[in-house]
C-alpha cells in the first residue's frame, strides 16, 4: 500500500486553515501506518469533535467522527468488542483534557491497547479560538482577551500519572521523529499518548504575535530539544521531546481474557 | 386461602433482608405465589426499614401495606411498624408488647443455646415458618443451600436454630395463629427485575454492558458481573455514564449487542450519546430505573418520574423507542423485543423500570420462552458491492455493516453525512434526505407497536390508565373498587413511544394512575390521542402504587 491509498483524495482540499499543522501530523499517521504495512480494513479511527477530528473524512479507514470528548470512551467499545482491530484515536487538545479529560485517565489507567494522538494546537479552532487546557498562563485567545490566568496542563505528565504505558511528545516541526514515535505507539502494546505540538496560525499565532505558520514552527524548532538533553539543563524551559514512557504493563483486553478463564474454570 | 402479609422489620445491617429471602424462598418452595417488596432508607448501617412478603395461592404481584403477622428484629422496628399490623394480626418479637404475639428473646436463646449471637435471625425465620404453617423441612432444605459453602458448622447450627425458633412459635400458637400452608405443587420462579432483565439480555445476544453504579439500577451490572462470563456478557464499570453509553455504541458498532443502565441522574449525563445513537443509527438498550427526583432525589425510593424525560432526551429529532415493562415476565419479553428493534431500527431503545420493579421479587409460573426469540438484522457483505452505511431507502433503514467482518469500510458521522457517512453540508438534496430517511423509520416502527392491555373496559364507567410497573396495585384496585360496586375498568400501557393507533371508548371518565406529581403520563396521551382526562392519582412520597392507595385516592377524590 502507499500512502495514496490510505486516504480519501475526492474529499481534498482539505478545511484546515493554510498553515496549519493538523495536516502534517496526518501525514505523519499516514507514513506510520504504510510503514507498519497495516491493511486498510485493520484499522479503526476514531475522532471527536473540532479541527483534529476532520481527520477522520480523509483517511480510508473504518472512521468514526463521534462526538465532542468522547472519542476514546467509543474507542473502548470497539476494542473491547474487536481487540483484532488497530484503534486510533486523534484529538485535540481540549478534546482529549477538557471536556473528554476524564475518559483519557482512565482509558490510559486500564491500559487498554489503543492509540490516543493529541493534536496539540493550544486553542480551541473549530469554534473560533477559545482558550483550551494547553494555551498557557498569560497567552491570549478570545475568552482571554485580556491574558489567560489558568495555568497549562502538562500532557505528557498528567498521561504518566494516569498510568499510560506509553507517553511521547512530538512537534510537527520534527516529522521524521513523528513518524517513528506515532509507528512506535501503534506497535505498542497497551494505551500510548502521543502528545504533538500543532501550530494554529490561524487563532493562536495571531492572538500571540506570531508572524506565521513558519515562526510558530521555527519555535517549536527553538524552544524544544529531546529528552535529557545538554541543552535542557542550561536552558530548563525547553520543552523536552521524544518518548517519555514505554513499557510493559498488562493490557486491558488480555486481563480480561485471563479473568474469562479464571471464572470458566469452576463452572 | 386469604392471601397473607408478612412484614420483616429491622435495622440496616441488621439482616432482614437475609431474613425475608430466607422466607420467601421457603414459602416458594412450599408451592405458594411469593411477592416480596422492601422499603429503606439510603444508608447502609441503621435506620429502619422492612421486607414485605405477600402469600397467595395463584400470584397477585402487588404490594400490600397493612401487616397479618410482623417480626420485629428490635423494639425500635416494633414501634415504627406496629401501626401496620392488623388487629387480628400477629407480632413476632423479642419482647412481649401486646396480647397477639409470639414472643422469643432470639438473640439470647441463641447465645445461650446455641453459643452464638449470629443463629438469632434463624431463630426469628423458624419462629416465621411455624407461625405461617409452613413446613420445617422446607426451610431446612432452603437454609441447607444458603449455607452450604460456610460449612458443615455452620448449617447445623442455623438448622438447630430454625428448630427451635420453629417449636416455641408453635408452642405459643396454640387457639391463635389459624394461618396452614401445607405443600403445594405449584412451583413459581422468584425473581426480581433486576434478575429477569441480565438474563432478557443474554437470552437476547447481548454480549456487553457498560454501566456506572446507580441505584437501583446497580443490581443489573451486579448480577452480570458476577454471573457475565458464564452467560457470555462482558460487565465493564464505566467513569461515569457517559462513558458507559459510549462504550456500549462502540461495541454496537463493531456489530455486538450492547446495553447500559442507569437511573434518573445518569441517564441525564447519557443523554447526548442518546443523540449520538439517532444520528450514527447505531443499535443501542438503555435501562433506565427511576427513583424520585429531582437531582439526587430518594436514591432508594420508586417513582414513575422520567416519562416525557425519556421520550425527549436527546437533542435534535431522529425516533427511538421507549418501552416500560409491568413485572419480570414482561421485562423479560420486553427486554429482547427492545434488542431486535433495536438492530432492526437502528436506534436507541429505552427501558423503563423503577426501583419497585428493580428490586421487588415476583412469582412467574413460566417464562415462555418459546414465544420470543432474537433476530440478527446485520446485512450479508457478500452481496454488497459498493457500501453505503447510510443508503437511502424507502422505510429508512440502511444495511449494517460491521469493520473487520469484509472488505467494506464502515464509516459513521456524528455530523449531518451523505450516504457513505461523510460529512456533509448539502442543504438542498443531502440533508433533507437524511433527515427524513431517518424519521421515516418512525412509520414501520410504529406499526410493531403492542397495544395497551384493557382490562373491563366495555363494561366500565371509570377507567384507570397506568403503565409500567403498577400493573399489579391497579388490577387490585379494581379489584377493591368493584366489591365497593362500581364500575370500574383498566387501559395499562407498556409501550410508550412511540405510541400505537389506538382510540379511548367514548363516554368514560378516565384517570390516570402515576408515580408521579405532574401526570406525564396524562400529558402525553392527551397531546397524542386528543382524549381528556378527568384528573390523575399520583403517588409521589416514594413509595409503591398499591391497590388500596388506588382506593382510598379513589373515594376521596373521584367520587
Amino acid at each position: 500500500m502507499a500512502v495514496k491509498d490510505y486516504i480519501r483524495e475526492k474529499f481534498f482540499p482539505h478545511i484546515w486553515c493554510p498553515g496549519c499543522g493538523h495536516g502534517i501530523i496526518m501525514g505523519g499517521l499516514i507514513r506510520a501506518i504504510e510503514t507498519l504495512q497495516k491493511e486498510k480494513n485493520d484499522i479503526v479511527i476514531v475522532s471527536g469533535i473540532g479541527c483534529s477530528s476532520r481527520i477522520c473524512g480523509y483517511l480510508d479507514f473504518h472512521t468514526l467522527h463521534t462526538i465532542h470528548g468522547r472519542a476514546l470512551a467509543f474507542a473502548t467499545g470497539v476494542k473491547l468488542s474487536r481487540p483484532e482491530l488497530t484503534v486510533i484515536a486523534p484529538m485535540g487538545d481540549g478534546d482529549a483534557f477538557a471536556i473528554g479529560g476524564n475518559h483519557l485517565i482512565h482509558a490510559a489507567r486500564r491500559n487498554i491497547d489503543i492509540t490516543a494522538i493529541i493534536m496539540n494546537n493550544n486553542i480551541y479552532g473549530m469554534t473560533g479560538g477559545q482558550y483550551s487546557p494547553s494555551t498557557g498562563y498569560g497567552e491570549f485567545a478570545t475568552t482571554a482577551p485580556y491574558s489567560n490566568i489558568d495555568h497549562p496542563f502538562d500532557f505528557v505528565n498528567l498521561a504518566i500519572g494516569a498510568g499510560a504505558s506509553f507517553v511521547a511528545r512530538t512537534t510537527t516541526y520534527h516529522v521524521t521523529s513523528m513518524i517513528k514515535i506515532i509507528e512506535k505507539a501503534i506497535m505498542h502494546h497497551g494505551f500510548s499518548v502521543v502528545e504533538i505540538m500543532s501550530q494554529c496560525p490561524t487563532y493562536f499565532g495571531r492572538k500571540n504575535k506570531f508572524a506565521s505558520a513558519v515562526e510558530m514552527l521555527k519555535y517549536y524548532r527553538d524552544h524544544t530539544t529531546p529528552i535529557g538533553s545538554k541543552d535542557k539543563k542550561n536552558n530548563p524551559d525547553l520543552i523536552e521531546r521524544g518518548i517519555f514512557i514505554e513499557k510493559e504493563m498488562p493490557e486491558y483486553c488480555d486481563e480480561y481474557d485471563k479473568i474469562i478463564k479464571m471464572a470458566s474454570k469452576g463452572e | 386461602m386469604k392471601d397473607i402479609n408478612v412484614i420483616i422489620a429491622g435495622a440496616a445491617g441488621e439482616g432482614i433482608h437475609t431474613v425475608g429471602d430466607i422466607l420467601a424462598r421457603t414459602i416458594s418452595a412450599q408451592g405458594y405465589a411469593v411477592f416480596t417488596w422492601q422499603e429503606y432508607e439510603s444508608r447502609i448501617r441503621g435506620g429502619q426499614n422492612s421486607y414485605s412478603i405477600r402469600i397467595s395461592e395463584k400470584p397477585r404481584n402487588a404490594p400490600l401495606l397493612q401487616a397479618d403477622a410482623l417480626l420485629g428484629l428490635n423494639d425500635g422496628a416494633v414501634n415504627k411498624y406496629k401501626p401496620l399490623l392488623k388487629e387480628e394480626g400477629i407480632l413476632i418479637a423479642q419482647r412481649q408488647s401486646r396480647k397477639r404475639m409470639i414472643t422469643i428473646p432470639f438473640g439470647e436463646v441463641a447465645k445461650e443455646e446455641l453459643n452464638d449471637k449470629i443463629f438469632a435471625n434463624t431463630i426469628a425465620i423458624g419462629a416465621l415458618t411455624g407461625v405461617l404453617g409452613a413446613d420445617l423441612d422446607t426451610l431446612n432444605q432452603v437454609l441447607a443451600e444458603k449455607f452450604k459453602k460456610k460449612g458443615q458448622g455452620i448449617v447445623q447450627g442455623n438448622l438447630s436454630a430454625a428448630q427451635k425458633g420453629y417449636r416455641q412459635a408453635t408452642q405459643q400458637c396454640k387457639g391463635m395463629c389459624a394461618w396452614k400452608l401445607p405443600r403445594q405443587e405449584a412451583r413459581y420462579y422468584l425473581v426480581s427485575g433486576n434478575e429477569a432483565i441480565p438474563l432478557a439480555a443474554t437470552f437476547a445476544g447481548c454480549r456487553f454492558i457498560a454501566a456506572y453504579p446507580m441505584t437501583p439500577s446497580t443490581g443489573i451490572i451486579n448480577y452480570l458481573a458476577k454471573e457475565g462470563e458464564l452467560l457470555g456478557i462482558f460487565a465493564e464499570q464505566a467513569e461515569d455514564e457517559i462513558a458507559a453509553i459510549n462504550m456500549a455504541l462502540g461495541v454496537s458498532y463493531s456489530g455486538a449487542r450492547a446495553m447500559t443502565a442507569t437511573s434518573g441522574g445518569g441517564f441525564a449525563l447519557m443523554v447526548e450519546g442518546i443523540s449520538l445513537s439517532g444520528m450514527t443509527e447505531t443499535p443501542v438498550v438503555v435501562i433506565l430505573a427511576q427513583r424520585p427526583g429531582p437531582a439526587t432525589g430518594l436514591p432508594t425510593r420508586t417513582a414513575q418520574g422520567e416519562l416525557l424525560f425519556s421520550i425527549n432526551a436527546g437533542h435534535g429529532e431522529f425516533p427511538r423507542l421507549v418501552l416500560a415493562p409491568s413485572d419480570p415476565y414482561d421485562a423479560f419479553h420486553k427486554i429482547v423485543k427492545a434488542f431486535n428493534l433495536a438492530d432492526k431500527y437502528q436506534m436507541p431503545v429505552i427501558v423503563l423500570t423503577d426501583h419497585f420493579l428493580a428490586d421487588s421479587q415476583f412469582s412467574v409460573l413460566d417464562f415462555h420462552l418459546n414465544t420470543v426469540s432474537p433476530t440478527s438484522y446485520i446485512a450479508d457483505p457478500q452481496k454488497i458491492r459498493d457500501y453505503k452505511r447510510y443508503q437511502l431507502t424507502k422505510n429508512g433503514i440502511s444495511p449494517r455493516l460491521c469493520p473487520g467482518q469484509s472488505r467494506h469500510l464502515v464509516g459513521v458521522d456524528s455530523d449531518e453525512h451523505d450516504e457513505e457517512g461523510h460529512i456533509t453540508e448539502d442543504l438542498d438534496v443531502m440533508v433533507r434526505s437524511m433527515v427524513k430517511k431517518r424519521l421515516s423509520k418512525l412509520d414501520s416502527l410504529k406499526q410493531e407497536i403492542s397495544l395497551p392491555e384493557e382490562t373491563n373496559v366495555n363494561d366500565a364507567d371509570i377507567v384507570f390508565v397506568g403503565w409500567g410497573s403498577s400493573r399489579g396495585a391497579l388490577l387490585e384496585g379494581l379489584r377493591l373498587l368493584k366489591q365497593e360496586g362500581n364500575k370500574v375498568g383498566m387501559i395499562h400501557f407498556t409501550e410508550l413511544w412511540p405510541l400505537p393507533e389506538f382510540s379511548f371508548p367514548n363516554g368514560k371518565t378516565y384517570i390516570t394512575v402515576e408515580s408521579n406529581a405532574t401526570g406525564q403520563l396524562a400529558r402525553l396521551l392527551r397531546s397524542e390521542y386528543s382524549v381528556s382526562f378527568k384528573g390523575t392519582i399520583s403517588r409521589y412520597d416514594g413509595l409503591p402504587l398499591t391497590g388500596e392507595y388506588i382506593r382510598s385516592n379513589f373515594n376521596e377524590y373521584y367520587r
